[in-house]
């Protein structure tokens, strides 16, 4: 009877949730939205710059000298150059206010003997990381060409070796987006869910429950299991997105690393964690007015601190300390730890544990605050 | 039998009513005691802020922390016998609007143990006695306010109930919906169900009731038989006073 009894009250509770029609949009097509468009934005924010996004090069040489030729040669053919044409009757000034180049490279006659240098103009707006790699890389091909070397980087490399860390990769714009907008999401389950609960708890619809003989408890198990698995729900969902879908509408790729099956528990402690930010936000609001402003702030205040809309990598040390009051930084960290950095489970337990305490602690202290009868 | 004994309550919302030292007006209740025999029509009559809905809502167990005893057909403990023996229609329609009625019937009727048969029996009893068979797959937001409250008095006869607690039941609805519930009200208590009627209309509770206790200020200022009073309106402000009453 007592199961009866609970697959009813969830039901109720499901049916009362897919009739309101502000809720399915909230948390399914909001983070649907920001995951589509923010990825997109972000693109190149989040990407490697020059390998993602050609330097459109005017190439000008004044020379037929061999050394002039073959740095022309080598310019033209670096895959991080776009060589353009100039079009005709556009100088410099009019070629950059139109955008049509980020630069223009000069190769004077006279290069060979020595006498005149390479001459390289930028856009005056172009970003200055695009101006250095492109003027270091100007003057390692000039270096090759005057020096008569095949490849500087190679020969470089018996002096220079780049030592990459695994466990610091930095995300790629979906792989930012996916995790961190999924919840964001989740923890906005907090105003439907904060909103019922007071809506209940005003028209005596909650007090009328607890007058029949049931256990107040499973009152209470009744309305947060369907919101618990609500949450499961929009997880599978923006993961199954940000995999089949993102690749097909904006040519972006995502996958979930080599332990997937490591987001199973990160999912649920992270669902408990949202469920229980939401009955937090129930016991300590008094209207539904208020539990809409207090949930949405906390929320959006959380992503902030947490690293869901700039990467807690970039973030000065500060910041990077306070993010960890965010338990969405946890659920975030946990969720990159897994497709980024193929974690371990034991490397996520920590994150998984300090998001089971938020959500115990949220519980506890709702317990405490509120009395639902 | 008596199907309600009430007995030297005393229940103050803000302060456990144990400790000494508590303020006059804190008390919601003060050594409150009465008795509903099984198959009468009870009327609780007082002004507002007298104690009325406490005193429901402690009959129906969402109240704890009291001094005092409730007995209801002679069980003091509310198991499962007791809140199956209870019908409740409090004040606040207490229905949830996105379903329909037949939807809300069914999860308070789970709630109150019935079978699946029962349930679907039952809920096409009380819809044709409350009128509302007709409207049983509409959802309840657009329903009436007197389509409202027969809903509401629905849900609380689904589980056939041997004691009714009714909180205002006929407030704020038109005179057709009025005589509806009156009659439905008449027609179950001829049934042996006993009724405990909670209102601010006399002419109602003079109509229906046989007997009357009248509470102000958390305590029982009259107790007997409605055909004693002739004029139950007089009575009760000869009883409560003039004044008006307006709750802080």
């Amino acid at each position: 009877m007592i199961f009866k009894k609970l697959k009813e009250l969830i039901r109720k509770e499901l049916l009362v949730l897919l009739r309101d029609r502000q809720t399915i949009p909230l948390l399914f097509l909001m983070p649907i939205a920001l995951i589509f468009f923010l990825s997109l934005a972000l693109k190149g924010v989040y990407s490697d710059k020059l390998t993602v996004h050609q330097i459109s090069l005017i190439l000008e040489n004044s020379s037929r000298a061999p050394k002039a030729l073959k740095l022309e040669e080598k310019i033209v053919n670096n895959k991080l150059i776009q060589r353009v044409e100039r079009p005709e009757g556009y100088d410099n000034d009019k070629l950059f206010e139109y955008g049509k180049a980020h630069a223009v490279v000069y190769i004077p006659e006279g290069f060979d003997e020595g006498t005149k240098p390479v001459e390289i103009e930028f856009d005056p707006v172009l970003d200055a990381g695009y101006k250095v790699a492109l003027r270091s890389l100007i003057t390692g091909l000039t270096a090759e060409v005057v020096m008569g070397i095949d490849d500087i980087e190679t020969m470089a490399s018996n002096f220079i070796v780049e030592k990459k860390r695994k466990n610091i990769r930095f995300p790629s714009a979906l792989q930012q987006s996916v995790p961190g907008w999924t919840i964001f999401a989740m923890f906005f389950i907090a105003i439907p869910m904060s909103i019922a609960f007071l809506r209940e708890k005003n028209d005596g619809t909650l007090q009328r429950l607890f007058t029949y003989p049931v256990s107040p408890n499973l009152i209470i198990l009744g309305k947060l299991i369907p919101y618990y698995l609500i949450n499961l729900t929009q997880f599978v969902l923006m993961l199954a997105v940000g995999v089949y879908v993102m690749p097909l509408v904006a040519g972006l790729s995502f996958n979930l690393g080599e332990h997937p099956w490591h987001l199973v528990p990160v999912a649920m402690v992270t669902a408990a964690a949202a469920t229980g930010f939401g009955v937090l936000i129930a016991a300590l609001a008094r209207s539904p007015e208020q539990t809409s402003t207090l949930a949405a702030t906390s929320a959006l205040l959380m992503a902030v601190f947490g690293g869901l809309m700039l990467p807690v990598v970039v973030m000065p040390l500060v910041m990077k300390k306070l993010a960890m009051i965010s338990p969405m930084y946890w659920a975030h960290q946990a969720c990159l730890d897994v497709i980024l950095r193929d974690a371990s489970f034991s490397f996520i337990l920590p994150k998984i544990i300090i998001l089971t305490l938020f959500a115990l602690g949220c519980f506890y202290i709702a317990g405490r605050k509120v009395k639902w009868m | 039998m008596k199907a309600l004994e009430i007995s030297g309550i005393t229940y103050s919302y803000n302060q456990p009513v144990d400790r000494s030292g508590i303020a006059e007006n804190e008390y919601s209740l003060r050594d409150f005691s009465m008795s509903v025999q099984s198959g009468q029509f009870h009327a609780l009559l007082g002004p507002n802020g007298a104690g009325k809905t406490t005193l429901m809502r402690l009959i129906t167990g969402q109240l704890r922390g009291y001094i005092g005893d409730v007995f209801i057909y002679e069980h003091k403990k509310w198991g499962k016998e007791v809140l199956s023996s209870i019908g409740y229609a409090p004040q606040p329609i207490s229905v949830f609007p996105s379903l329909t009625a037949m939807e809300n019937l069914r999860i308070f009727g789970v709630m109150a143990g019935l079978s699946k048969d029962s349930l679907n029996r039952q809920s096409k009893e009380v819809l044709e006695e409350t009128g509302l068979l007709s409207h049983a797959q509409k959802r309840v937001s657009t329903y009436s306010g007197g389509m409202l409250r027969r809903l509401n008095l629905a849900v609380a006869l689904l589980h056939s109930p041997q004691l009714l607690l009714l909180d205002e039941p006929t407030v704020g609805v038109d005179p057709q919906s009025r005589n509806h519930i009156y009659e439905t009200l008449k027609k179950i208590n001829t049934f042996g169900i006993t009724i405990v009627l909670c209102t601010h209309i006399m002419d109602e509770a003079q109509r229906l009731c046989t007997r009357v206790t009248m509470v102000d200020k958390g305590s029982v200022i009259f107790s007997g038989d409605m055909k004693e009073i002739d004029n139950l309106e007089k009575f009760f402000l000869e009883k409560t006073g003039r004044g008006l009453r307006d709750e802080n």
